[in-house]
């Protein structure tokens, strides 16, 4: 089947990179530690499905690296954004987010961008039409950034150990205790 | 070849035979490159029995001006898109105006919105816009196959009428 790329957007990401240079390093089994702090971070059910896509290409890690970019570009554009008081930039970029993240099956991230989503608009959290003010909007949005920050660096660690970037040094302490 | 016409435009079409056994092309319109990205390769991994084309388009004004000059069977679209959204830009392509042309075969092509935007509200639009169907992001599958099949059906059965 042929497939014609066009374009690259998000300021010059390469969505589709056959041949693309890739990590060298073999993807090692999860401890069971490891695997299951997957839970609540990354949904493998979503996740898998991209792993099963895994070709000599390296699909799936290539993707995880480009979502790597597109979020601390996201996490840039947000920060100005903030300081601007701009709530739809806020929010577009909240949306942007969390449809990658959601297709890779970053939970927490996508339930936060959800929020991002609706703060910027001036909805509540839950995406109800009742109108919150602006300072509100932003002091929501304020906290909300933190918190995301957060839960983007635990999917991130998470991503890089479940690849072979990095060592799973709180899974291995784990599993050390439990042979004890 | 038969000619059928459907709200008083005419459309050539294939046979059903035909269809039944000619691939499709494919547009995927959207903004973000890890969508793009996943949408493409799962076209390419599990639907090689049907997609015999893809093509990439980053938003809803790349899509327009592609479907002016070029006929498809079937367009996946994003819907919130900066500039021209998905609904704005189904919208278009239905209406096919002297402002905003497309080809007449993409006229009533099959669309079916690919969004994280799924609440019951947000499918009736999309319906009343004239999208066949809605699949949620993240995409599973067996929904995307279900979705593509309905809508390639639904083009079958207007050649059968």
């Amino acid at each position: 089947m042929a497939v014609e790329l066009r374009d690259d957007s998000d300021n010059g990401s390469d969505y589709s990179r056959p041949g693309s240079p890739s990590l060298s390093l073999p993807t090692p089994p999860l401890s069971g530690t490891s695997r299951s702090k997957g839970l609540g971070i990354v949904d493998h059910a979503t996740f898998d499905q991209l792993l099963d896509m895994d070709d000599e290409d390296e699909f799936s890690k290539n993707l995880v690296l480009n979502y790597f970019e597109q979020a601390e570009r996201a996490f840039g554009d947000m920060d100005e954004a903030m300081s601007a008081s701009d709530l739809l930039a806020l929010s577009r970029l909240g949306h942007f987010l969390k449809g990658s993240s959601a297709q890779l099956g970053v939970l927490k991230v996508k339930a936060s961008c959800e929020k991002l989503q609706y703060y910027g608009q001036r909805m509540d959290a839950a995406g109800q039409h009742s109108l919150i003010s602006n300072e509100e909007a932003e002091k929501q949005i304020r906290v909300l950034l933190t918190q995301m920050r957060h839960e983007y660096d635990e999917a991130e660690n998470y991503l890089r150990v479940f690849y072979g970037e990095q060592e799973d040094e709180e899974g291995d302490e784990e599993d050390q205790r439990q042979q004890q | 070849m038969s000619v059928d016409s459907i709200h008083g435009h005419a459309l050539r079409l294939d046979s059903p035979l035909q269809l039944d056994q000619r691939k499709i092309k494919v547009m995927i319109v959207d903004d973000n490159s890890i969508n793009l990205s996943i949408l493409s390769r799962m076209l390419e991994k599990h639907f090689t029995d049907i997609v015999q084309l893809t093509v990439f388009m980053t938003s809803g004004v790349e899509a327009l001006q592609r479907l002016a000059t070029e006929e498809f069977d079937l367009i996946l679209m994003d819907i919130d898109m900066p500039v021209l959204t998905g609904v704005q830009t189904t919208v278009a392509i239905r209406q096919n105006t002297s402002e905003c042309p497309v080809l007449e075969h993409n006229q009533n092509v099959p669309i079916i919105a690919v969004t994280t935007s799924d609440g019951a509200e947000q499918r009736a639009l999309y319906q009343q816009v004239g999208m066949s169907d809605c699949v949620s992001k993240p995409i599973v599958l067996s929904k995307l196959r279900s979705a593509i099949e309905g809508a390639m059906k639904g083009i079958k059965r207007v050649l059968c009428e």
